[in-house]
């Protein structure tokens, strides 16, 4: 935990001086730092569920390229297995793979985005109050 | 006076983490808890299991065919490993405790102090104990 930057000494506290004042904008973007914040906790975790389901699918598909080429797979829909020839099942996880790849893609692009938006808005904010604000993550 | 404020500010974030690392650990071997349950349901089904009954495994989408022996050996080794971690916390929760209550005898300590300086009426200095 980063306590150096949390506080101002009561040296630091009198350096800087008179208290600059927050303007109504200063205050919108202060919660739109926080908000964005939020979001991009909440990104991390989905990121990290798809990303352990991709794992899985990765592990499946070379294993499956060992299996016997007459042997049935029990493949899961929904709550139901089905035995499915050998290569129907390596067909439907190619089709999983790819679109948890494009999801995950996504998620990454908009992560991307929200972090590319809370830097313009720390370079803002810090130009405004300097250290009297901590936006550190 | 404001050294005092300082320093029993500073004690309260120390024991304010300490808090939370005991609570991370308590979380943590509740899950080991479950997991050790959940594998221990496992072993029993496999004990049950007759000569020719095959063992499947869940990856992904696909149940695939185990070998009984590795099957077995697996469970039997994560079980080892929880019931590893599953000590190493409570130790850990036991350590973080004890230093709970040394922190909380600290903050007691300079509070009294800190009225004992001043004198004059109780000090309503907020610490969380």
């Amino acid at each position: 935990m980063n306590l150096s930057r949390r506080m101002l000494t009561k040296e630091e506290e009198d350096a800087v001086g008179d208290e600059i004042e927050v303007r109504r904008e200063d205050q919108d973007k202060i919660n739109k730092f926080s908000r964005l914040h939020s979001h991009e906790l909440t990104l991390e975790e989905e990121l990290k569920v798809k990303n352990k389901e991709k794992e899985e699918l990765d592990d499946i598909t070379t294993e499956l390229e060992l299996a016997d080429e007459d042997d049935l797979v029990p493949y899961k829909i929904g709550d139901a297995f089905f035995h499915l020839p050998l290569p129907q099942a390596q067909e439907l996880l190619g089709l999983s793979t790819a679109k948890i790849e494009e999801e995950i893609g996504e998620l990454e692009d908009k992560m991307a985005t929200i972090r590319e938006e809370m830097t313009q808005l720390k370079v803002e904010l810090y130009a405004r109050f300097g250290k009297t604000i901590n936006l550190e993550t | 006076m404001a050294d005092i404020q300082r320093r029993l500010q500073a004690l309260s974030e120390d024991y304010a983490k300490l808090q939370k690392d005991l609570q991370d650990t308590v979380t943590s071997r509740q899950k080991l808890e479950a997991q050790m349950q959940e594998n221990l349901g496992v072993q029993q089904e496999f004990e049950k299991l007759k000569d020719g009954e095959t063992i499947y495994k869940l990856i992904g989408p696909v149940l695939l065919k185990q070998d009984r022996t590795d099957a077995e050996s697996t469970v039997k080794g994560r079980l080892e490993f929880i019931e590893k971690e599953i000590t190493r916390l409570e130790g850990h929760i036991k350590e973080t405790q004890a230093k709970m209550e040394k922190k909380k005898t600290e903050i007691i300590q300079v509070q009294t102090s800190a009225q004992a300086a001043v004198g004059a009426g109780p000090q309503a200095v907020k610490g969380r104990a």
